[in-house]
């Protein structure tokens, strides 16, 4: 489900981008109104937050950086100071007690208290991330295809005055979150949370006991007291237990499967070895919404550290045809059985290539968007990179991520339109 | 369970003698010390019991007591008050139980009322609230000693400990006193700190089903130590110091480590004894410094929650150098009624616990509360409750009306003058909160080992945005207990 504002970008875009003339007509159709947080994630800058904190505090957080204790801070951005956030350790594998996640919480020991209009970020480590990019890249495609993503910005972290490195700005997705992206907030969020000791769960039919599936692995974000896991119960069984005949009837109350496999698209195009068809614990790295007063979900991207890695001839269909039975989605199973689905996502992979290789406005044969901002990003925080204090990778390790990087922006389109015309031979 | 329990102690009515061992009447070995007054036999009974008197941690515990032991040679086995094995003057052996069964009600989806081990939060009507058993003795009248553990206690798992939780201990009072000296007796091992006088009733004998908030969240409770203690003019004039090495179990929790090193001193008199005024009226003071340490990467400093529904209207801040701890309380009783009031206070140090490390004024942490009973089948006001005619035993047991009203609250020095305040645990002046409470009860003790007790509260969490009610309005609690002592 997209934003209003994300489908509007995206028309805008073709448009302007596609046929060059229209951009009159966008020029004159009605925008959204600017957010008080739009300057927040302005991605043309490296930020600088500063955060004031008791040295113990610091010292504790990184020694028990496994632990989500929060610890009170004094936030600095530009020249708008607030007092008394929370801070606290946060990330799964990414999790280090030498360049620790962190997840700012506003309103954490001042109830209401907003910056910007925002309760919460989050400021990504990018420690299995060399290249300090994967995230802000997979997350801007997700968002130029109308997918809900969260918008980011890179920053320069001051620790007491002590620049601890470059961390990535992420919008939490939260409440404020799914009002501008879904103009509704009052639904059930969940995050999906795989612990790393579980068996891996591909969808399949737990029973109807809805304790095996909340709190773990979907972990509500909303509604707490009563996340009603029952609705996700329906979802699971509707996915493993509906006959072929009715499946797309009864799935279409709780899902929009067209939405679904053009989200796990994005997630492949991107070569994310760790999302929805995760190579660790089956699924992994997203968030889960109900709609208000609907069964019906969403799934909204989450944690892209590990996109890219796989390389520009990553399988477009990476653990969806390839591995045995068992460890198969169901839920993508179930859907690329149906033709138009299967056929929508490899339309989905093609409008991804295409939007990598979107030209700039007046080029035709030069480098594509993906490509244009792997450059534009890298020249950003080229400096706060290298001289990042705590970073865990060598400044080697780091131009050779972003030539990676490089390669696979050039390369993946055309990889994947020619997967796709071959899938589409042998159908 | 309850009910064999029930036969059994219907059954042990008697007295069961092996050997030489003798036992005197319940009624005697009820009387508090300070009541025996006439007659060369009773002054006589009297002495011997105040040679037994209660120590501080029982202050009027007549339970504590027991039967005198006649003495003589010889092995027994003794059941009155509680079953006992016993070895002329020797030695001496009491097994112990006390049982607390809770059936309890309050808003919907309050956390005290979880059920344990829930995936998802459910509420539960009845707990088990305490299940403590344990021994106790002397040897040779000269050292007593007593072990209590607690049954019910939940442990902490291995990841628990990993993240820096405090394991709560099973064991309860593990201690000997030897009372050479009946005036310096010297208590080591784990007992209470002495401070409070609603911490220091016991459990098995308070007038309510829960004690007051001060007494559960920022009195010290057990400890490990040592303290001389002693009685002077027949306990019109007791004292009590000791050190620690901890400030109790009451200031720890799964997350709070707590202070450290303590010293303790408490005294108690009853000055208006010989003018003659209605009843007896008892004050006490007490005070206690702990050294306080902000090696722990929690917030060590107090907590304050509610009574029945364990709602947290007070975090825990950091804290870092002394807490320092006095407390003022009186006590009245007169037939069948008493009154009790209290007052408690608190300071702790925060040295270096700004954001820019910088110091920090004192938190602090008040408590205070009144209470009155009044024993409406008439007899005389003791703790425990007892009845002058047992149900079924030709009588109706002893009923008693209660009521307390109570706040405990925190702040910080300073005022505003430090800055605005706030709810962070490092706020120059933290935000004021507190909780009120009005408890009304009616206490049924049946027998010597069942009473009932049912208690109603209200509280009003005064922080609005920590109040568990939305709204920020007044909340009623229901408890009815089932206390069963052996």
């Amino acid at each position: 489900m997209s934003t209003r504002r994300d489908r509007l970008r995206t028309f805008a875009a073709i448009v302007v981008l596609g046929f060059g003339v229209a951009a009159p007509v966008v020029a004159q159709s009605p925008t959204p109104a600017p957010q008080p947080w739009d300057t927040f994630f302005d991605d043309t800058v490296v930020h600088e937050i500063r955060l004031a904190i008791n040295s113990k505090d610091w010292q504790s957080l990184q020694i028990h950086y496994l632990d989500n204790t929060y610890y009170p801070s004094d936030f600095r951005w530009r020249d708008q100071v607030v007092r008394n956030v929370g801070i606290r350790s946060r990330g799964t594998g990414s999790r280090s007690g030498v360049k620790p996640g962190l997840r700012v919480d506003f309103n954490r020991y001042v109830t209401d208290q907003v910056f910007l209009g925002l309760k919460s970020f989050i400021l990504r480590n990018q420690t299995q991330d060399a290249s300090n990019m994967h995230e802000r890249l997979s997350m801007l495609l997700f968002r130029r295809l109308g997918l809900p993503a969260s918008r980011e910005a890179h920053t320069k972290l001051y620790i007491n005055n002590n620049y601890e490195g470059l961390y990535t700005i992420v919008e939490s997705v939260d409440k404020t979150f799914l009002q501008e992206t879904f103009d509704e907030n009052d639904g059930y969020l969940y995050k999906y949370d795989y612990p790393s000791d579980a068996q891996p769960y591909y969808f399949e039919d737990r029973g109807s006991n809805p304790d095996t599936y909340v709190p773990l692995p979907f972990k509500p974000e909303t509604h707490e007291t009563d996340p009603r896991p029952e609705f996700i119960v329906q979802l699971v069984q509707a996915i493993n237990q509906t006959g072929d005949a009715a499946f797309r009837m009864v799935m279409a109350e709780y899902l929009d499967l067209k939405k679904f496999v053009q989200h796990v698209a994005v997630e492949n195009f991107v070569a994310d070895n760790d999302g929805f068809l995760s190579d660790w614990g089956g699924m992994n790295n997203f968030y889960f919404y109900r709609f208000q007063n609907k069964k019906l979900f969403t799934f909204i991207a989450w944690d892209k550290s590990e996109a890219f890695k796989g390389g520009y001839e990553y399988s477009i269909f990476h653990n969806i045809t390839n591995g045995p039975n068992a460890s198969k989605n169901r839920l993508m199973t179930r859907a690329l059985s149906y033709p138009d689905l299967y056929s929508a996502y490899l339309d989905a992979l093609l409008d991804c290539a295409r939007s990598a290789a979107e030209q700039a406005t007046g080029v035709t044969d030069g480098p594509g968007w993906l490509e244009r901002e792997v450059q534009r990003e890298y020249e950003q925080i080229r400096d706060a990179a290298r001289s990042d204090p705590q970073k865990l990778f060598t400044n080697d390790e780091f131009e050779q991520a972003v030539s990676a990087l490089g390669a696979f922006a050039r390369h993946r389109g055309d990889f994947v339109t020619a997967a796709v015309s071959a899938a589409r031979a042998q159908r | 369970m309850i009910a064999s329990l029930l036969v059994v102690m219907l059954a042990s009515e008697g007295v069961t003698t092996v050997g030489a061992v003798h036992a005197v009447g319940a009624a005697l070995q009820q009387d508090p010390p300070a009541q025996a007054t006439s007659g060369k036999k009773q002054k006589k009974k009297a002495k011997k019991l105040a040679a037994d008197a209660p120590s501080p941690d029982e202050i009027d515990d007549p339970d504590s007591d027991g039967p005198p032991d006649i003495g003589g040679p010889g092995f027994g086995v003794v059941w009155k008050q509680h079953p006992s094995i016993r070895f002329g003057d020797a030695f001496r052996l009491d097994f112990e139980a006390r049982l607390q069964e809770d059936a309890h009600g309050s808003y919907r989806g309050a956390p005290g009322l979880n059920c344990p081990n829930q995936v998802l939060p459910t509420t539960c009507l009845f707990q088990l609230h305490r299940n403590r058993v344990g021994v106790k003795g002397n040897f040779f009248k000269k050292i007593d000693y007593e072990v209590e553990r607690e049954l019910t206690e939940q442990e902490l798992s291995d990841k628990d400990i990993l993240l820096g939780y405090t394991p709560k201990s099973q064991w309860k009072d593990v201690n000997v006193n030897i009372k050479y000296m009946k005036k310096a007796q010297i208590q080591v091992g784990k007992f209470k700190v002495p401070f409070g006088l609603d911490e220091l009733t016991s459990v098995s004998h308070n007038d309510f089903v829960y004690r007051s908030l001060g007494a559960n969240y920022i009195n010290p409770g057990r400890d490990i130590g040592g303290m001389v203690h002693g009685s002077y003019f027949k306990h019109g004039l007791t004292y009590a110091a000791g050190v620690f090495r901890h400030d109790g179990g009451n200031a720890r929790s799964k997350k709070v480590q707590g202070g450290d090193q303590t010293v303790a001193a408490r005294i108690t008199a009853a000055p208006f004894r010989r003018v003659g005024l209605a009843g007896n009226i008892d004050v006490g003071t007490a005070l206690t410094v702990s050294s306080l340490s902000d090696d722990p990467y929690l917030p060590n400093g107090l907590r304050g929650r509610t009574i029945l529904t364990q709602d947290t209207f007070f975090q825990p801040v950091y804290v870092k150098g002394h807490r320092k701890r006095w407390e003022a309380d009186v006590d009245w009783t007169a037939g069948p009624a008493s009154a009790r009031a209290e007052y408690t206070w608190v300071a702790d140090g925060r040295v270096q616990q700004g954001l820019g490390d910088e110091n920090l004024p004192d938190a602090r942490a008040r408590s205070w509360y009144v209470a009155g009973t009044w024993i409406l089948t008439g007899e005389r006001k003791r703790r425990p409750l007892r009845a002058d005619g047992e149900f079924l035993q030709g009588g109706f047991g002893a009923v008693e009306v209660v009521g307390r009203y109570e706040r405990l609250w925190f702040d910080s020095a300073g005022g505003t003058e430090v800055g605005t305040p706030s709810r962070t645990p490092r706020a120059a002046n933290i935000l004021p909160s507190g909780d009120r409470a009005l408890t009304l009860g009616v206490n049924w003790a049946l027998n010597r080992w069942i009473k009932l007790q049912f208690n109603g509260i209200r509280e009003h969490v005064e922080d609005s945005q920590r109040n568990p009610i939305s709204g920020g309005g007044a909340f009623w609690s229901q408890v009815t207990r089932l206390q069963l002592v052996l």
